[in-house]
């Protein structure tokens, strides 16, 4: 199975170290951003599976920074990581597009269950595309007959 | 110190309420006391006035009579018939037919040779012509003699008519009897004391003075009638013993006798006094009527407006705490969410900790060791402390809630049994009956479910804890009571029998962190949460309670529509 590639996105650098230290030591694959523009900076020239976009930064805030990242790139799963611990701001990053949200202080073991369910739901999608990708090539006898009887199309 | 505002206040509306009614009041009576006094005085002296006049008139009038009675004898009989004593005697007879005045008769010639006499005495035969009577009828032609002694030594006064007949002067002389005319002026009788009498220029009775002055006697208080004087005079003095007294005085006898009515002054004005004891009575009464009743209202008006002032003061008392739970809420949240940041960078170095710490462990690059223990140990402190603030955190932002909750139509009828549920085991461990009185009139309330359910929760368990605190496991009760609060409200009563509040930590009571559990036990944010919450949803909770006898919160909810 593919590895899972993960993007933090705070304004806390410490919070990006030693978190991405731990997920090193957790084998996996993990990339940090100290703001939003920088995300979606990396998210244009790497591959990324999974973003934990933490709720309050300095500049463009979380939830400005979802609706871009799920402009630009649809596929990207995003886990919303709220000092708010309130329902009503987890509310807002769900229905812009959300997958699920994580309320500080979090357990990391809490943020690698998350991530690894939005992982799955992110090979699920892909595979649905792949599939109907394929579909567009593989054609049935019957279309290719048809499309036989109509030299025009 | 509080006093001191009502105290003034009720000074000015005493006096207010005293004094309007009392200030007309007194005009009134005094201007009508004033009048009627007046009045009466005057009726008093005027009617003493009169009195003297009529009196003036009789006395008058009888001697008048009795002259004309002389008079008469001297026009129809001669001086030779009269010298006759058997006819003198006749002449007397029929005088006395007329009059029982008459004590005695006698004729006398010009020269004051008394020539005949009818009487008691043995006059006959005596020479008048020096005495002062004599003289004076011969050049008058008649004289009233004063009451004097004479050669009787009796008080007695004459009455002397003289005549010229056939070229001779003769005169007839009678003698009044003292005590038929001393009647006549004495029988006035005006009230007690009222009395009347004569007295002759020099101010000697010549009749009886009922209150005391014999006849012949001088009155001492001759210098206060002033001298001769035409018409009525009416005056009041005091008479020699210093008794004040209102007299009328008139002149009769061409200002030879003077008559005197007088009364005491208390007598004379003693419907004056009774109407003076009167007002004064009605004015004491009146008075007292309006000092109790002012008082009384005064009270009323104060102790009204204390109250009102103290509810004013619990009002905005309430406003105040609402207005500062409300600041504490706004302040709490945002440090509750600036302080989870660097919570989560402990928490995340914890975790790196304890992975790097397996990691040698399991190299064998560190050996267990007593200090390793501790170290460990240590490590586990930091993250249950930092889990503990991760706690009150999510409280404090609990409490100052944003955003709006989600409203659903609440039953109560099923919600409370629900809620009660959630607690009943709890409860029954220690051995606490719950009650439920939920009133089939209690109408449905709009809010959010898991809110309400979080407030009554908490009420709940606190309410356990007190109950346990007091009781042990067993003896304890709660009762959840809920009806109709009228106005378009609800009432969820919570009341339990444990070990209650002190009236100190009663006013704390919603204040976030204030406990009176030990630490680690409590965030002491529940009941704030639970007053934010109720307060959100438009309603209002209150508490009472009493040292080991129970707590009851009230929560007071608007109705759904």
């Amino acid at each position: 199975m593919e590895a899972m590639k993960i993007m933090l996105v705070d304004d806390e650098e410490r919070f990006l170290s030693t978190t991405q230290k731990l997920l090193t030591k957790k084998r996996i694959d993990v990339v940090t951003a100290a703001s939003g523009a920088e995300a979606l900076e990396t998210l244009n020239h790497k591959y990324i599976h999974v973003v934990i976009l933490d709720v309050k930064m300095p500049g463009m805030d979380g939830n400005e920074t979802l609706k871009k990242i799920k402009r630009q790139f649809p596929l990207v799963e995003v886990i919303m990581l709220t000092g708010h611990a309130t329902v009503e701001s987890a509310i807002d990053g769900l229905k812009s597009g959300a997958t699920d949200y994580l309320m500080k202080p979090t357990e990391i073991d809490d943020l690698i269950a998350k991530a690894r369910e939005a992982f799955r739901k992110r090979l699920a999608l892909e595979e649905k595309i792949l599939m109907a990708q394929s579909r567009k090539y593989m054609k049935s006898p019957r279309e290719i007959l048809k499309e036989a009887e109509k030299p025009g199309q | 110190m509080k006093q001191n505002p009502y105290a003034g206040l009720k000074k000015v509306i005493l006096a207010g309420m005293i004094l309007v009614p009392l200030i007309p009041f007194i005009l009134v009576l005094g201007i009508g006391y004033y009048y009627f006094t007046t009045s009466l005085e005057n009726n008093t002296i005027a009617a003493m006035g009169r009195i003297v006049y009529d009196h003036r008139q009789m006395i008058e009038s009888f001697l008048m009579e009795r002259k004309a009675d002389l008079d008469f004898i001297l026009n129809t009989r001669t001086f030779e018939d009269l010298r006759r004593p058997e006819n003198l005697t006749q002449v007397f007879k029929n005088l006395q037919k007329g009059s029982h005045a008459f004590v005695d008769l006698g004729t006398f010639d010009e020269n004051g040779l008394h020539v005949a006499y009818h009487g008691p005495y043995q006059l006959s035969g005596k020479v008048y012509d020096q005495a002062p009577w004599f003289k004076a009828v011969m050049k008058n032609g008649f004289y009233i003699s004063d009451v004097f002694l004479g050669y009787r030594e009796v008080p007695h006064f004459v009455i002397a008519v003289a005549k010229i007949n056939q070229g001779r002067q003769w005169i007839i002389r009678a003698t009044i009897d003292t005590q038929i005319f001393n009647d006549l002026v004495k029988k006035v009788h005006i009230g007690k004391t009222g009395e009347a009498y004569l007295l002759d220029a020099e101010g000697v009775f010549q009749t009886e003075r009922r209150s005391g002055g014999s006849l012949m006697r001088k009155d001492p208080d001759r210098p206060k009638y002033g001298p001769v004087h035409e018409g009525i005079k009416t005056f009041i003095e005091s008479d020699a013993h210093g008794e004040p007294f209102l007299y009328a005085t008139t002149w009769l006898k061409d200002g030879s006798w003077l008559l005197v009515v007088r009364q005491e002054k208390a007598d004379a004005f003693k419907a004056l006094r009774q109407a003076s004891y009167l007002i004064v009575l009605i004015s004491v009464l009146y008075g007292a009527i309006i000092i109790a009743v002012a008082f009384f209202l005064t009270g009323h008006i104060i102790r009204r407006m204390e109250r009102m002032d103290q509810e004013k003061d619990q009002l905005g008392e309430q406003l105040i705490r609402a207005g500062r739970l409300a600041e504490i809420g706004e302040m709490a949240s945002g440090f509750a969410h600036e302080i989870n940041n660097p919570l989560q960078i402990i928490k995340s170095e914890y975790a790196l900790i304890e992975m790097i710490f397996a990691d040698l462990k399991e190299k064998g690059e560190i050996k267990e060791s007593e200090d390793l223990a501790e170290l460990e140990d240590s490590i586990d402190q930091i993250k249950l402390q930092v889990d503990r603030c991760a706690d009150i955190t999510q409280a404090i932002l609990q409490f100052g809630r944003k955003g709006e909750p989600v409203a659903k139509d609440i039953d109560l009828r099923s919600f409370i049994p629900e809620v009660a549920g959630m607690v009943a085991n709890k409860a029954g461990v220690h051995g606490i009956a719950i009650e439920q009185e939920i009133s089939g009139q209690v109408s449905n309330l709009h809010g959010d479910p898991r809110h309400l359910q979080q407030v009554l929760v908490n009420l709940l368990n606190n309410a356990i804890d007190a109950v346990i605190a007091r009781h042990g496991s067993s003896g304890g009760l709660i009762r959840i009571e809920s009806g109709p609060a009228g106005s378009g409200h609800v009432e969820i009563k919570i009341r339990d029998n444990g070990s209650g509040m002190s009236s100190e930590n009663l006013k704390k009571v919603f204040t976030p962190f204030f406990t009176t559990k030990p630490v680690g036990k409590g965030t002491g944010l529940g009941l704030s949460v639970c007053y934010g919450i109720i307060d959100k949803i438009g309603g209002s909770m209150a508490v009472a309670s009493q040292e080991n006898v129970g707590t009851t919160f009230t929560i007071r909810l608007p109705s759904a529509k």
